[in-house]
């Protein structure tokens, strides 16, 4: 089946805000007082981009969300990659549709409106310390309506209000053992969150400990909604990644173009003019496979996991790559906290590991291709 | 439009599976890169002739010269379908793909209605004249020299991998026509006559083994003054122009495929039928999925061109972009199921083996797409210079 792309003006209006609004705040002075700020964001881009209806970007209308899709997602995350911007918006986004997906209407209109409005930060607690990222690894525990249980590298942690958790009903509770999503509020007694130093000063991350906290375990098969959200999560960062890979290069032909030695700017040269041209061509097929994925999620097509995964993959290497040519091409000045290339080069291999890395996604994809009777989409 | 797309492609499978013809005892070559013999030659012209007569052939062009008048995407959408079926290409690849576009764009209303529509139907066959021995990728360079004398130009030079230049009727011609202009001025442009006296055709061989290449030499050939196109000197704008139509940059073929050969599809199915042992080794799977992310780019890509908000930082990018990444995503797995196919890859047409060198010869044959119409290594200046804005490189 063939994924028809979606984009209309809608998307295009949302594209142009969004990079109005950031180019005017988030510029590398306040980048670098946000990475030594103990918080890492700026409250008060916070409200102002929750009153432009980004933190309920996904969430339905009818729980106080503006009720956009995919390929609205990834425009926003495109152009907040770009700019780097150090929120936690990507987290909360990315909660709200986990709820949304597990919950029944009762606690959507309980959870979302709370997160769509940008009163309540919310974020995704799915990694174990092992690294194990998918819901079915979890090691956090279910009893009697109470989560036990530790996640690492969690998303804008300790910041955060509410932690969307995967859990597993403990034997004896559950004859299923069944695999659930609990929200777990930060301020309940027995909820511990610290923060982690991290490598990218601009996406904050910690540990969170659950000790019997109260929860609210949400109605639907955790396992289905898991399923459903994963693409979401893989395409919504392989577009944050694309934006910040397309501004590594973009600042990188830029210095190229000024940069004057042997009497000629340096990106006359093929020695760098080539590897360029390879960082463009590896964002614009990223760029495709992030629209490719998101437009199939939009349309609700059994290939959208496939393309999403595909998406990560190619923005797990080009986004690295990307950064890599900006700290090489920007020579010794490349190499100095001045430049901004080290801070993509932070994001980028920060932004690597999650969801699954590259390696992780071609082993599945190969997996679907040779094992699954799955057709290239 | 959506649904007019699709009853096009329904019409156009339901054409290819009624009339595609039994294979004939020669072997049907993939591209016009390998047409060698005569039988071939003639086998090929009676199959576009016929795809022509039902329609699909220049669909998009108008019906004056010998179009159907189709909607935008009409083309594209009955070459997909031709591909899908494995029909045959059709032969006057360079007529359909760029010479012809070339004339409908730029041409005099008498060029138009005397070339199109023969070119259409594959009643005159056309080739290349631009590389010639010393200018390759310094195509400005060209020797080849056109001097006006009365009513004709007078051609002397020579041109290389001249694609089906032994069985042309016409040749798109670059020719220095003034000696004195400095490198890109002095360049002309000619719908030039192969069929005189003073052209001659000489074959080369290609490391595959096959013909269908060759080089012409042009020694005092008269060709008529009206087979200029455009103006004197406006050749090299012209030859930008054909190269952009060549490399697949702009709209406007009037139909057929690209090289050929094995699909990537046919990398999937020999996994999935291999040893357990290949088809469960990590490294294998590693690279599998890499060229199935670059194949899913790539095929998305002209889908993403169509959306202008999708392309709104750099219009031309996917278009500078087809040809390299496509030529190079073909090398690299063709490359890759040769290796896969281990010891059984030291074979080449074995008799006494089900090998049919299917594998090295679509290999091989994939750096006609990184070196033709401009090299891949030319291409990434090109994307330097006009994408990113790089200065131009000596």
């Amino acid at each position: 089946m063939t994924v028809q792309l979606g984009y209309d003006e809608d998307h295009a209006l949302l594209r142009e805000q969004a990079r109005r609004w950031l180019a005017g705040r988030v510029t590398s002075a306040e980048l670098r007082r946000l990475a030594s700020d103990a918080r890492g964001d700026e409250p008060a881009w916070w409200k102002l981009l929750s009153e432009l209806g980004w933190a309920g970007l996904v969430a339905p209308e009818k729980c106080g969300g503006t009720g956009l899709g995919a390929v609205a997602l990834a425009v926003l995350c495109e152009e907040t990659g770009r700019a780097l911007l150090p929120s936690p918006l990507l987290a909360t986004l990315l909660a709200s549709k986990l709820i949304e997906l597990a919950a029944s209407d009762a606690q959507r209109e309980r959870w979302l409106p709370r997160i769509a409005s940008g009163e309540a930060l919310a974020t995704i607690a799915h990694v174990e310390a092992s690294g194990a990222w998918e819901a079915d690894a979890t090691s956090a525990q279910l009893d009697a309506g109470r989560v036990s249980g530790a996640k690492a590298h969690v998303w804008a942690a300790p910041t955060a209000q509410l932690f969307v958790v995967p859990v597993r009903e403990q034997a004896g509770s559950d004859a299923s053992r069944a695999l659930r999503i609990a929200v777990v509020e930060s301020n309940a007694p027995s909820v511990t969150a610290l923060a982690e130093a991290t490598l990218d000063a601009s996406r904050r991350q910690g540990r969170v400990h659950f000790e019997r906290a109260a929860c609210d375990v949400l109605a639907g098969d955790g396992d289905a909604a898991w399923r459903a959200w994963r693409p979401w999560a893989q395409t919504a960062l392989a577009a944050e990644m694309a934006g910040g890979a397309d501004a590594a290069l973009v600042m990188t032909a830029a210095y190229a173009q000024t940069r004057v030695q042997f009497d000629r700017p340096i990106g006359s040269f093929q020695a760098i003019k080539h590897p360029l041209v390879n960082v463009l061509v590896a964002i614009e097929q990223l760029r495709t496979l992030v629209y490719t994925a998101a437009s199939a999620l939009d349309a609700g097509s059994s290939e959208a996991p496939l393309l999403a995964r595909m998406a990560k993959a190619a923005a797990s290497e080009a986004y690295p790559f990307a950064c890599s040519r900006a700290v090489q091409f920007h020579g010794g000045y490349g190499f100095t906290e001045d430049c901004d290339a080290h801070l993509y080069l932070r994001r980028a291999l920060a932004s690597r590991p999650a969801f699954g890395d590259a390696r992780e996604q071609r082993a599945a994809i190969a997996s679907a291709l040779l094992e699954g009777g799955a057709e290239l989409p | 439009m959506a649904n007019e797309l699709d009853e096009l492609r329904a019409r156009v499978r339901e054409w290819v599976r009624a009339n595609s013809p039994p294979a004939p005892p020669f072997a049907v070559p993939q591209n016009a890169l390998t047409v060698q013999s005569d039988e071939q030659l003639e086998w090929l012209r009676t199959w576009q002739a016929r795809a022509y007569d039902a329609g699909f052939v220049g669909a998009e062009w108008p019906a004056e010269y010998g179009g159907r008048d189709l909607a935008r995407g009409s083309q594209r959408a009955i070459d997909a379908e031709f591909a899908r079926a494995g029909a045959p290409f059709l032969v006057n690849n360079v007529a359909l793909a760029w010479a012809g576009p070339m004339i409908l764009r730029y041409g005099t209303q008498p060029q138009r209605l005397r070339f199109l529509a023969k070119l259409l139907r594959a009643d005159e066959i056309w080739c290349q004249g631009f590389s010639e021995p010393g200018s390759g990728s310094d195509l400005a360079s060209l020797r080849t020299r056109a001097v006006r004398e009365g009513d004709s130009y007078a051609i002397d030079g020579a041109k290389v991998w001249t694609s089906l230049g032994r069985f042309a009727d016409y040749m798109i011609l670059l020719a220095r026509s003034d000696a004195n202009a400095v490198k890109h001025a002095g360049i002309s442009y000619f719908l030039s006559p192969m069929r005189i006296p003073g052209v001659e055709v000489r074959p080369l061989i290609k490391f595959t083994g096959e013909g269908g290449f060759n080089q012409v030499t042009f020694t005092n050939a008269r060709i008529p003054a009206d087979a200029l196109l455009g103006r004197e000197g406006q050749g090299w704008e012209l030859a930008t122009a054909t190269l952009s139509f060549e490399r697949g940059a702009s709209e406007g073929s009037a139909g057929g495929s690209s090289m050929g050969g094995v699909s990537f599809g046919e990398l999937v199915q020999m996994l999935r039928s291999a040893p357990p042992a290949l088809r469960s080794d990590a490294v294998v799977r590693d690279r599998l999925a890499a060229l199935a992310i670059e194949a899913t780019a790539l095929r998305y890509a002209g889908a993403r061109q169509s959306l202008p908000g999708l392309i709104a930082d750099r219009p031309q990018a996917i278009p500078l972009m087809g040809k390299l990444t496509g030529s190079e995503h073909a090398q690299r797995y063709t490359d890759f199921g040769l290796e896969l196919l281990g010891s059984g890859a030291t074979l080449w047409k074995d008799p006494n083996t089900a090998n049919s060198g299917d594998w090295a010869h679509s290999y091989f044959n994939s750096y006609a797409g990184t070196i033709a119409g401009g090299t891949s290594e030319i291409l990434r200046n090109v994307l330097g210079e006009k994408v990113l804005g790089l200065a131009k490189s000596r």
